[in-house]
C-alpha cells in the first residue's frame, strides 16, 4: 500500500468542510475545550490524536450539535452549528455520518433495519419494520451492507454479530445517509488490533473512494500515520499539534501522548 | 491506489456477496416464529373485540360513563369527614392488618422458600410440592380467602389478616425462593468444609446473601397489602372498607369521598415510606464509612449509619407487630384454636358441584375473561403513551415528564376495587363498571412498568438516530420501540394476568364477573358451589400464567 499522505488533498469544493474558531466547551465548572481553531478541507482525512479526556470526543460531538457549544463558532458544511432551529440541525445532521465507539446499533433489529435507520433524516415520517421502507431504500441499504462485506447477514439480528462486524454495519448505516462528512469517535477502541486495522482500512478506503471528508479520533498512531492526510493533536482541551502527515515523524506524533509535568497536572477534564 | 482491504479476520465471507441477488434479498425471509406470533396477536385482538361485544363495551358508552362519573364526583364534593375518631381508629386497624398479614406471610414463606429453591430443597419431589402450594396461594385472590375466613371465623380483623397472609405467600415465597436460587454457592461450600451442619450452612451462608432481596420483597408486599386491606371491609374482614361501604350504602357520597381521600393519602404516604426505606436499608454504601475506630482491639462491630438504621427499623417493626397484636386483641394462636372451624368451612367446599348452575357459571367465566381482556386492551392504549412520556430519556420535555409521572402516580394510588365501587355507583351494576375500573387502573400500573423499562434501554441507538438527523418520532420508532418491545409485551401479558385475576373478585362490589356468584353461594351457604367457583378461578389464573410464560418465551 502506498502512503496516503503522499496523495494530494482534493479540493473540488470551495471553502473548508469544517471551520472552527475559538471553540470553547464547558461542562458545568469543568472546561473541556479551551478555544480550539481547526480547519478541514473537503475530501481530507484528518485524525485527532490525544489521551483519553483530552477533549477529542467533545470536539466531534460539538460539530454535529450532540453537545451544544459554550463559546466560539463552528461552521460545518457551510452551516454555523450554533443558533440553529432543531429542524435545520436535523437537516445538517443528515449530511454528517457519525460513527460511535460502541456502534449504537439496535441489537434486536436485523442488520438491514439498522442500516435503514441511517435514512431517517431524509425520509419523512417514522418507520417501523423492514416492510415499511420502500423497495428502493431496501435495495440501497443492501448495497451499502454488501460494500462493507456483510450482504449475506442482512436479515440476521445485529447483536448476533462480532464487534468488528457490528462496527461495519454502523459504517453502512452512516453511508446510507449519503454523507458529505463522516465524524468517527474512536471507531475501533472496543475492537482487537486485527479487527481494528480491518475496520479502519475499510472506512478510510470507502471515504477516499467516495471523496467523503473524515474527522476521526484514534489511538493507533500507526494507522493514523498510514491513512491520514493530516494529524491534529489535542491535550487537555488545547491543540498541541496540527500538521500534514507527510512532514511528521513518529516521534512528533508520540509527543502528543507525553504526560504534562506534575505542576501542570491535568485538571480532570472529561471527554 | 489502495489494495483491497477485505477483512482478513472474517474469511467466511465470499466475494460473491459484493453482487447480491437484489430481487430476492430485500424481503425478510419467512420465519415460523414470526408467523406464530402474528397469529397469536390476531387471536388476542379478535378475542378482545368479541369480549367488548359481550359486555356491551363501546366507545360511546364510555363517553357517557365518564359523564356519569363526573356527575357522581360533583355529588361527592365537597368531601366530608364525619366521626373522625372512628375513621382514625379504622385506619389504624387497616395499617395493622396490612403489617400483620405480611408478617404472617413472611413466617410461612421462609421455610417454604427453602423447600422450593432448587439448591436448598431436600428432594425434587418436595420442591415440586412446595412450588405447587405457592402457586395455589397465588391463584386464589385475597378477597376470596377473606370471604371464606369471614364465614368460618366471623366478621372481624382476624379473617382479613389470614387472607392477606395466605395470598401473599404466593408472591413472597416465590421471590424468596428465587433469591435463594441466585446466591453464590462458594460461601456454602466454605461453611460445609468447616464441618458445620445443614441448618448452620443455611443460616451462615445462605441467609446473609438473600437478606437484602427478602427485605425488599417484604417492604414491597406491605405496600401491596395496604392497598388490599383498605377494601377487605367490603366483605366484612375489617378495616376502613367497612366505613366506606356504610357511607356508599347510605348514599352519603360526601363522606364516602372524605374516606376515599383519607385512603389515598395513607397509600401515598406508605409508597413514599417504602421508597425511602428501600433506599436507606438496601444502600450498600451506608456501611462504607465506618465509625471512628475505638483504640485497641474491639470485638463489637462499629455503629455505622447502615447498622444503626437497620437496628432501629428492626426494633420498630417488632414493636409495631406487638402493639398491633395487643391493640387488635389477637391471640397469635387463634388460627390453631379455631382450626376445627377452618377445617369445617374448607371441608364443605368439597366435593365441588355446580348443580343447575352450569349455564350461569359458564356465562360468568366468559364475563370475567371479557372484562380482563377489554380492560387490558383499552387501558394499554392509554398506558403505553403515558409510560413513554413518563420515561426521562425519551420524554420531549421536563414538564411533560413530570406531568405524566404525576398522572401515573395519582392513578396508582387508587385500589381497583375502590375504582370499581365508584364506577358502580356512577353507571350502575354490571361488567361495564368493572371493565372501566380495571382500564383506569391499568393506566397507573402498566404506565409505571412501561416508563421504567423504557428508562432502562440503552441510550446509544437513540443518539445514533439523532446523529443521523432523525427527529423525536424517528427516535421513538427506530430506537425506542424496537429495544423496549420484549419488555412491553411481557408487561402487557402480566397486566392481562393481573386484570383477569382482579376481575374474578369485582363481583364482590357488583362490577360483573364470577365474584358475584361466589359471594352469593357463600352467603346462601352453598359451599359446594363456592368450591367449584374457587376451582374455576384457580384454573383460569393458572392457565393465564402458563399462556403468558409461553408467549414471552416466543417473543424475545
Amino acid at each position: 500500500m502506498t502512503q496516503a499522505a503522499a496523495t494530494a488533498v482534493p479540493d473540488s469544493q470551495p471553502g473548508p468542510a469544517i471551520r472552527v474558531r475559538e471553540l470553547r466547551k464547558d461542562f458545568g465548572p469543568v472546561t473541556a475545550l479551551h478555544g480550539i481553531d481547526l480547519e478541514v478541507a473537503p475530501g481530507e482525512l484528518t485524525v485527532l490524536l490525544g489521551l483519553s479526556g483530552s477533549g477529542k470526543s467533545t470536539l466531534l460531538r460539538c460539530l454535529n450539535g450532540l453537545n451544544p457549544i459554550t463559546a466560539g463558532e463552528a461552521t460545518v458544511l457551510g452551516q454555523p452549528v450554533h443558533g440553529m432551529t432543531s429542524r435545520e440541525m436535523r437537516k445538517l445532521r443528515s449530511r454528517i455520518g457519525f460513527i460511535f465507539q460502541h456502534f449504537n446499533l439496535v441489537g434486536r433489529l436485523t442488520c438491514l433495519e439498522n442500516v435503514l435507520i441511517g435514512a431517517s433524516g431524509r425520509i419523512s415520517g417514522p418507520r417501523y419494520g423492514i416492510l415499511s421502507y420502500s423497495r428502493a431504500q431496501r435495495r440501497e441499504a443492501l448495497t451499502h451492507l454488501s460494500r462493507v462485506g456483510l450482504g449475506q447477514h442482512a436479515f440476521q439480528r445485529a447483536d448476533s454479530l462480532s464487534g468488528g462486524q457490528q462496527q461495519r454495519v454502523a459504517i453502512a448505516r452512516a453511508l446510507m445517509q449519503k454523507p458529505e462528512l463522516i465524524l468517527a469517535d474512536e471507531p475501533v477502541a472496543s475492537l482487537d488490533p486485527e479487527n481494528a486495522a480491518n475496520v479502519m482500512d475499510l472506512l478510510f478506503q470507502i471515504c477516499l473512494e467516495k471523496r467523503i471528508t473524515v474527522l476521526c479520533t484514534l489511538h493507533q498512531v500507526d494507522l493514523a500515520m498510514h491513512w491520514a492526510h493530516r494529524i491534529v493533536g489535542l491535550r487537555d482541551g488545547e491543540k498541541v499539534l496540527d500538521s500534514s502527515t507527510a512532514t511528521l515523524s513518529r516521534e512528533d506524533v508520540l509527543n502528543v501522548y507525553k504526560q504534562l509535568q506534575p505542576e501542570a497536572a491535568p485538571d480532570g477534564t472529561t471527554a | 491506489m489502495k489494495t483491497a482491504t477485505k477483512p482478513a479476520a472474517e474469511p467466511s465471507e465470499s466475494p460473491g456477496n459484493q453482487a447480491p441477488d437484489f430481487n430476492h434479498a430485500v424481503r425478510p425471509p419467512f420465519s415460523r416464529e414470526r408467523f406464530v406470533l402474528w397469529i397469536a396477536l390476531a387471536a388476542i385482538a379478535g378475542l378482545t373485540v368479541l369480549s367488548a361485544r359481550q359486555i356491551d363495551f363501546d366507545l360511546r358508552a364510555l363517553g357517557g360513563g365518564f359523564d356519569d362519573v363526573a356527575n357522581l364526583l360533583e355529588r361527592m364534593l365537597p368531601p366530608e369527614l364525619d366521626n373522625p375518631p372512628r375513621v382514625g381508629e379504622l385506619l389504624v386497624e387497616t395499617l395493622m392488618m396490612a403489617l400483620l398479614g405480611t408478617v404472617l406471610a413472611t413466617i410461612i414463606s421462609i421455610p417454604l422458600a427453602f423447600l422450593a429453591a432448587s439448591n436448598t430443597t431436600p428432594h425434587p419431589a418436595v420442591q415440586h410440592a412446595a412450588r405447587m402450594v405457592i402457586t395455589m396461594c397465588r391463584a386464589i385472590p385475597d378477597l376470596v380467602f377473606a370471604v371464606l375466613f369471614v364465614r368460618a371465623l366471623g366478621i372481624g380483623v382476624l379473617p382479613g389478616i389470614l387472607a392477606l397472609g395466605l395470598h401473599s405467600v404466593g408472591m413472597m415465597a416465590k421471590l424468596f425462593a428465587d433469591a435463594i436460587e441466585q446466591i453464590d454457592e462458594g460461601p456454602r461450600d466454605a461453611v460445609r468444609a468447616t464441618g458445620a451442619g445443614r441448618l448452620t450452612e443455611l443460616v451462615s451462608a445462605v441467609l446473609p446473601q438473600v437478606m437484602p432481596a427478602w427485605i425488599g420483597t417484604f417492604i414491597y408486599r406491605v405496600d401491596i397489602n395496604l392497598r388490599t386491606s383498605v377494601v377487605l371491609g367490603f366483605v366484612g374482614a375489617g378495616g376502613i372498607g367497612f366505613a366506606l361501604q356504610d357511607a356508599l350504602r347510605g348514599l352519603m357520597y360526601q363522606s364516602a369521598m372524605g374516606i376515599i381521600l383519607v385512603i389515598l393519602l395513607i397509600i401515598a404516604a406508605m409508597e413514599y415510606l417504602a421508597v425511602g426505606l428501600r433506599r436507606t436499608l438496601l444502600d450498600p454504601a451506608s456501611d462504607g464509612a465506618a465509625a471512628p475506630a475505638i483504640p485497641g482491639p474491639s470485638v463489637r462491630p462499629p455503629w455505622t449509619k447502615g447498622r444503626t438504621i437497620r437496628a432501629l427499623c428492626a426494633a420498630a417493626t417488632l414493636a409495631a407487630v406487638v402493639v398491633s397484636l395487643i391493640h387488635l386483641g389477637i391471640d397469635p394462636l387463634a388460627p390453631i384454636k379455631q382450626f376445627t372451624d377452618l377445617v369445617t368451612v374448607f371441608g364443605r367446599l368439597l366435593p365441588p358441584s355446580a348443580e343447575g348452575l352450569e349455564g350461569a357459571l359458564l356465562k360468568a367465566v366468559g364475563e370475567t375473561l371479557a372484562i380482563g381482556l377489554v380492560a387490558t386492551a383499552s387501558g394499554a392504549a392509554l398506558a403505553i403513551p403515558f409510560g413513554v412520556l413518563a420515561a426521562r430519556n425519551v420524554s420531549p420535555s421536563g414538564f411533560i415528564y413530570h406531568s405524566a409521572r404525576a398522572v401515573i402516580l395519582a392513578v396508582r394510588a387508587i385500589p381497583e376495587l375502590i375504582l370499581a365501587v365508584i364506577f358502580v355507583a356512577a353507571i350502575g351494576l354490571g361488567p361495564m363498571a368493572g371493565a372501566m375500573a380495571l382500564g383506569v387502573g391499568t393506566i397507573g400500573f402498566l404506565g409505571k412498568l412501561v416508563a421504567d423499562s423504557v428508562e432502562e434501554i440503552s441510550g446509544g441507538p437513540l443518539e445514533a438516530v439523532r446523529a443521523a438527523g432523525g427527529g423525536w418520532w424517528d427516535v421513538l420508532f427506530a430506537a425506542v420501540i424496537p429495544q423496549a418491545l420484549p419488555q412491553l409485551t411481557g408487561h402487557w401479558l402480566y397486566m392481562l394476568d393481573v386484570n383477569i385475576r382482579t376481575s374474578t373478585v369485582l363481583g364482590i362490589v357488583g362490577a360483573g364477573g364470577i365474584g358475584f356468584l361466589l359471594m352469593e353461594s357463600v352467603r346462601t351457604l352453598n359451599f359446594d358451589v363456592a368450591g367449584s367457583i374457587i376451582l374455576i378461578i384457580f384454573f383460569i389464573v393458572f392457565a393465564i400464567e402458563r399462556l403468558s410464560a409461553w408467549i414471552s418465551r416466543l417473543f424475545r
